[in-house]
């Protein structure tokens, strides 16, 4: 695992594996697209609008799991001095941000013609809300302080309180009366959606899965790239 | 799909605005990871 620790070599995987896991993506986006569009029957109840569940569910996972990624990265910058943590979990937090408001937007949409309301402040949404703000909240900090070790040092200490919220999101439903639907796809006792409906959604799930893996290392790549260059510019002014 | 059931508004909106921001999402990394990695090259040069 320590020699994943050095950024040339992380580079080297990352130029290596990038171009497979792209191919991938598309192929499993066309796919999970096909399957949601064209496969999956329309609901008894919801009609055609169920398909709107298809681009909400993956991006809401997707907004919990890079924020999980994030916690776990920040604890390992903490424990193990990792050099790549900081990276990991800095250019992690934009990617999250863009699904957690897509989680938050299409379910607006999903809630207007199943609800009659854009939104309502439910235990669930309203814990996405927090989510969504702890992304920004995070993102500011890297933009606002300018010194990097000591941004990083809070950086790592909000993702890390922040991570509270995300059995939060996930047990809201259980734990609270709220209009928004109980976990169907991930429980105890076995999916309650049916399989012609359930495969273009893993489908999916596992396509902004993989786009995430290739967006967060061409980012990290980027950002190991732009430290690499400040550095050598510092360098440069001191001998000057 | 049926493109002219109730609601289908709701379902075209959906996916534009997921499409619209995962381009866009896209198109920013790229191009970042593009312009940092030219930097880069452009300061070695001067370099030697």
């Amino acid at each position: 695992m320590q020699q994943f620790a050095n950024p040339t070599r992380f580079l080297q995987l990352a130029n290596r594996a990038l171009p497979t896991i792209w191919a991938v993506t598309v192929i499993l986006f066309a796919i999970g697209l096909y399957g949601a569009l064209v496969s999956a029957p329309p609901d008894y109840q919801q009609g055609e609008t169920v398909r709107i569940m298809f681009v909400h569910v993956p991006a809401a996972w997707l907004a919990m799991l890079v924020y999980t990624v994030m916690a776990l990265s920040s604890a390992v910058a903490i424990i193990f001095r990792h050099p790549l943590a900081d990276v990991a979990a800095k250019t992690a937090a934009p990617i999250g941000a863009v699904f957690c408001f897509l989680a938050l937007a299409t379910g607006s949409l999903w809630g207007k013609p199943m609800w009659g309301a854009w939104w309502v402040w439910d235990a669930r949404l309203t814990s996405m809300f927090v989510l969504f703000l702890l992304y920004v909240g995070y993102i500011a900090i890297w933009q606002a302080i300018e010194e990097p070790t000591r941004a990083a040092m809070i950086a790592r200490i909000v993702a890390l309180v922040g991570f509270v919220n995300i059995p939060v999101i996930k047990f809201s439903v259980d734990w609270w009366n709220t209009l928004h639907q109980p976990a169907s796809v991930l429980r105890m006792d076995g999916s309650t959606i049916d399989w012609s409906i359930r495969w273009p959604l893993l489908v999916l799930g596992v396509a902004y899965t993989f786009l995430f893996l290739a967006l967060h290392l061409t980012s990290m790549r980027s950002e190991i790239t732009a430290r690499k260059l400040r550095n050598l510019q510092i360098a440069r002014s001191g001998e000057a | 799909m049926d493109w002219n059931a109730d609601h289908a508004g709701f379902v075209i909106a959906a996916y534009a605005l997921s499409l619209a921001f995962v381009a866009g999402l896209v198109i920013y990394v790229f191009n970042r990871d593009v312009r940092i990695r030219k930097r880069l090259t452009l300061f070695e040069k001067t370099k030697k």
